[in-house]
């Protein structure tokens, strides 16, 4: 709205919707993170402290004014590229919950951004929380940043290792968090032609902070020392 | 809440906060063509509570611009994408910004440049084919604009014979940079309000130049100076952004249609289009003899003014002698173009032109060291100017302290024992020249109230005048009352510019300290005048009447295989002569380095055909606190019986020559500003 790309008649807030905000263990041990829970709480709040590797991803975005007030289902239903929380959730394999006044779905975060700013919620369905499965021990989130500390992304790699199962995607690079599974399943001990064909398959896109050779180069070195960590 | 700063308890009260009974409010219609004629104007759609300024309400009015009067009230032909060519104003700002977007203006594209190297290229397309020069208060230098062209003015300096110095050099360094625009982001935005009364206008205003706005607006509405009023209120910021005319004749000649004052405050993306920092191409050319005496120096200066003067020419004199750098040199040669491109216009930024040619000319100083095989920081102390030396404007230089500052600065990264990683910058920078400051005192039942038009801006100045004149009256600050800016009530002062109000105020208070003293008491009045000047032809004369002396090092590292760098330590070092406000000094120097940080590694205005890209703090970054080197240190250099010096803008423009060098000692020789893990990465490469 600010920049002009939208301009809406009427805008409704959700901050008074009873239960949006809440962070609570789920069935199975997972975390449930309510749409409009701050990245702050994520940050902070005791229910996460079993994903150090999602509060470390919320506590990178911006400043702390910043995550003050930007919410889980912000970050999402705005589908920017260049946001933290999107690879990393993936990542971690969570799915969002889209309901309407006929039904509730589960969509991962790979169908959930479809684009630049485009995702698959529908005009009548709200997202309303996050279900992210237990983190297994070995996951890393490394946020690259050509600029300011508190910048968004230029390249962001979260590497999920699960015994023999590597998961890595990388986001700020395209229009959605990438991720290659035929590549991950070279194995964890493959770290530099893991990174190699990261940096080979995307399709980097340009912008202040680098330009897409720039990014390719990027991408298989932080994809390759984000594989290292959790080999 | 008494006591509070009130900046801390939110008590202070800044331009934008200035309201006036039964006032409206303005917004722009702006040009989306970077140069187009205006055919046609057509506001018919306009709401009947708003009111539109059109061409022809302005048609009646002079044109303004303080070295050059180039603008006009409203743009006829629109010289850059975000020119105003229509103005309106609405009981309410939003009822303005969307009765601005209900004006319809019909243009004609005309071919547009945006560099000022191909501006200055035959057959490039002229933005100001009868550029006037203006003729007053503000014009302190000749300008020398080249008809036909766009260079606005030219500035030389001619000292000794630079051809027969570099016959005569064992070793000639040659060199190119870049430095881009960049944004003065201060956090609060313009903001101007105009009433008339009777035929006087009075103007609310944040500007630190309120009787060069004064002259100006008044020369543009054929009025005395006299029937112009300007208050400045402080403002929330401004690093030169706020200076000469920015929204003052257009909320002026609005608030005359309407019949009602009328205020204009801009929003964050204008911000971004009313003005910037000057982007430079500058050329270095060095030569010396085998044991590293400079014998000769060339500078070539292409500095883009935008899309109007502003004080470019100024910026581009400064800048040129700036670069020649403190250094003896018998032979040097300066040619500096203030360029006309159809980029927003570029001002008066925190050193005013210095950190573009210090970052050329002190990078190309550690390319001769290494050419000579010889340490960078040796090659500097064997060319420093001392006492007694002349510089290459012919003046003789008192009071020189470049050694000590180069000194402090490469002690603090230990760079004698350690030259690897590590690198070091020492400049001199003018003062404005000449320069008039005269201030009031007059006695209260509680103490004195001091009048002047120094006008703060976050920079401290009211804190110290009341520090100096409480010291010079025997009494507490307490007791000294300092209020804003007016030009009825405050005398008159050159502009709040190039650090010079601690140094000129304070010699200004002594002298109606002793007024007021041998007068009884109650009132007192003193000026000082600073004579002075360079010849724009050949840059002899006095450039400057007091020298801001400064060193800047640093130590880095590099992540060899993204380009990332790092800035482990940042050491700034300003000559202060004599401290008055310690803690407002020690902060003019941290933020002097935290803009010198931002321009070093990532501060960079987008254009994408004229358009600004990155018009918004997201895209435009600017540092954060996480962005200080863990080693993030500075020195106030005092000396004994010394007078204050001005510091407020000394240890920005040596710090990215400083990290730049650093840089350079690892073999990455990076030539353009910001320094980006792409850049280096590709430097890394080149290797």
């Amino acid at each position: 709205m600010n920049q002009g790309f939208i301009d809406p008649d009427v805008l409704l807030s959700l901050g008074a919707v009873d239960g949006l905000g809440r962070i609570e263990a789920g069935d199975g041990g997972e975390l449930r993170l309510g749409a409009m829970a701050t990245h702050r709480a994520v940050e902070r709040a005791p229910a996460t402290a079993a994903w150090p590797v999602l509060r470390r991803a919320f506590s990178l975005v911006a400043s702390p004014r910043v995550r003050n007030v930007a919410t889980v289902g912000g970050v999402l239903a705005d589908a920017d590229y260049a946001s933290d929380p999107p690879a990393v959730l993936s990542a971690l394999g969570a799915r969002a919950v889209l309901r309407s006044a006929s039904g509730e779905r589960e969509v991962g975060i790979g169908e959930l951004i479809r684009g630049y700013y485009e995702t698959c919620i529908a005009p009548d369905e709200l997202l309303v929380e996050v279900r992210v499965p237990p983190q297994p021990e070995a996951a890393v989130y490394r946020k690259f940043r050509s600029r300011s500390c508190e910048d968004r992304p230029c390249v962001a790699v979260a590497a999920v290792r699960d015994g023999d199962a590597l998961r890595v995607v990388v986001g700020a690079v395209a229009e959605t968090p990438q991720h290659f599974p035929d590549v991950c399943a070279l194995g964890a001990g493959r770290a530099a032609e893991i990174g190699a064909a990261y940096g080979e398959r995307i399709e980097p896109i340009a912008d202040a902070r680098g330009s897409a050779a720039y990014r390719r180069r990027v991408t298989a070195v932080e994809v390759r020392r984000a594989v290292e960590a959790v080999a | 809440m008494i006591g509070v700063d009130p900046r801390v308890s939110g008590t202070q009260r800044y331009s934008v906060h200035v309201e006036r009974p039964g006032m409206l409010h303005a917004a722009f219609v702006r040009s989306p063509h970077a140069h187009a004629r205006v055919l046609a104007v057509d506001a018919s759609g306009l709401p009947a509570d708003c009111v539109a300024l059109l061409p022809e309400d302005v048609a009646d009015l002079g044109r303004y611009g303080c070295q050059a009067r180039d603008q006009r009230v409203l743009a006829d032909v629109a010289r850059h994408a975000g020119d105003i060519v229509a103005a309106v104003a609405a009981p309410t700002a939003a009822a303005a910004r969307a009765a601005a977007r209900s004006v319809d203006v019909t243009y004609e594209e005309l071919p547009a440049v945006f560099d000022a190297v191909e501006a200055v290229a035959p057959g490039a397309p002229l933005l100001h084919p009868d550029a006037a020069e203006s003729a007053g208060e503000a014009v302190s230098i000749g300008v020398r604009p080249l008809t036909g062209t766009n260079v606005c003015h030219r500035f030389r300096i001619r000292h000794g014979d630079a051809a027969a110095g570099f016959a005569d050099a064992d070793v000639i360094v040659s060199r190119a940079f870049r430095t881009p625009g960049a944004a003065h982001a201060p956090m609060e935005p313009h903001a101007a309000l105009a009433e008339w009364e009777d035929g006087r206008l009075t103007l609310w205003t944040g500007t630190q130049t309120p009787f060069n706005t004064r002259a100006d607006v008044a020369g543009a509405f054929g009025l005395r100076p006299d029937d112009v009023r300007v208050v400045a209120p402080p403002m929330g910021g401004s690093f030169g952004a706020k200076t000469f005319v920015r929204l003052e004749a257009l909320v002026a000649a609005l608030a005359r249609k309407a019949g009602r004052p009328v205020k204009a405050t801009l929003d964050r993306a204008e911000e971004f289009l009313c003005l910037n920092r000057h982007p430079a191409t500058i050329r270095v050319r060095v030569g010396a003899k085998r044991d590293g005496t400079l014998v000769a120096k060339e500078l070539d200066c292409w500095v883009d003014t935008g899309a109007y003067a502003d004080c470019g020419p100024g910026v581009a004199t400064k800048m040129g002698y700036a670069g020649v750098g403190p250094y003896r040199i018998p032979h040097v040669r300066v040619d500096a173009l203030a360029i006309y491109t159809n980029l927003p216009p570029n001002g008066a930024y925190r050193g005013y032109g210095a950190m573009q040619s210090v970052w050329a000319s002190e990078r190309t100083m550690d390319a001769l060291a290494e050419e000579l095989g010889m340490s960078p920081l040796e090659l500097r102390r064997r060319n420093l100017l001392r006492d007694g030396d002349v510089f290459a404007t012919g003046e003789v230089m008192h009071d020189v302290h470049f050694e000590e500052c180069l000194d402090a600065a490469a002690r603090a990264v230990g760079y004698a024992e350690d030259p690897r990683g590590a690198g070091l910058c020492v400049l001199l920078k003018g003062m404005q020249t000449p320069s008039r400051a005269a201030v009031r005192i007059e006695r209260n039942p509680v103490g004195y109230v001091v009048r002047s038009a120094s006008c703060e801006m976050g920079q401290g100045v009211r804190a110290s005048i009341r520090l100096m004149a409480a010291e010079l009256l025997g009494c507490e600050p307490g007791q000294v009352e300092v209020p804003d800016p007016d030009t009825d009530t405050s005398p008159f002062d050159t502009r709040t510019t190039s650090s010079r109000s601690t140094h000129m105020m304070g010699r200004a208070l002594a002298v109606a300290v002793r007024d007021l003293r041998a007068n009884g008491g109650e009132h007192g009045f003193g000026e000082v005048v600073n004579e002075g000047g360079l010849d724009p032809d050949t840059g002899q004369g006095i450039a400057s009447t007091h020298w801001h002396q400064g060193a800047a090092s640093a130590r880095v590292s590099v992540d060899e295989e993204t380009g990332k760098l790092t800035v482990e330590r940042l050491h700034g070092v300003a000559y202060a002569g004599r401290v008055v406000d310690r803690a407002g000094a020690e902060l003019q120097n941290e933020g002097s380095m935290i803009m010198g940080l931002g321009t070093a590694l990532f501060e960079e205005l987008d254009f994408d055909d004229g358009q600004v890209a990155n018009a918004n703090l997201s895209d435009y970054n600017l540092p954060a606190p996480g962005d200080l080197p863990a080693g993030f240190t500075h020195e106030l250099l005092e000396s004994e019986g010394a007078e204050a010096h001005g510091l407020g803008e000394t240890v920005l423009p040596p710090v990215p020559a400083a990290i730049g060098n650093a840089l350079a000692s690892l073999g990455l020789d990076v030539r353009e500003l910001p320094l980006t893990p792409e850049r280096v990465l590709e430097a890394v490469d080149r290797r």
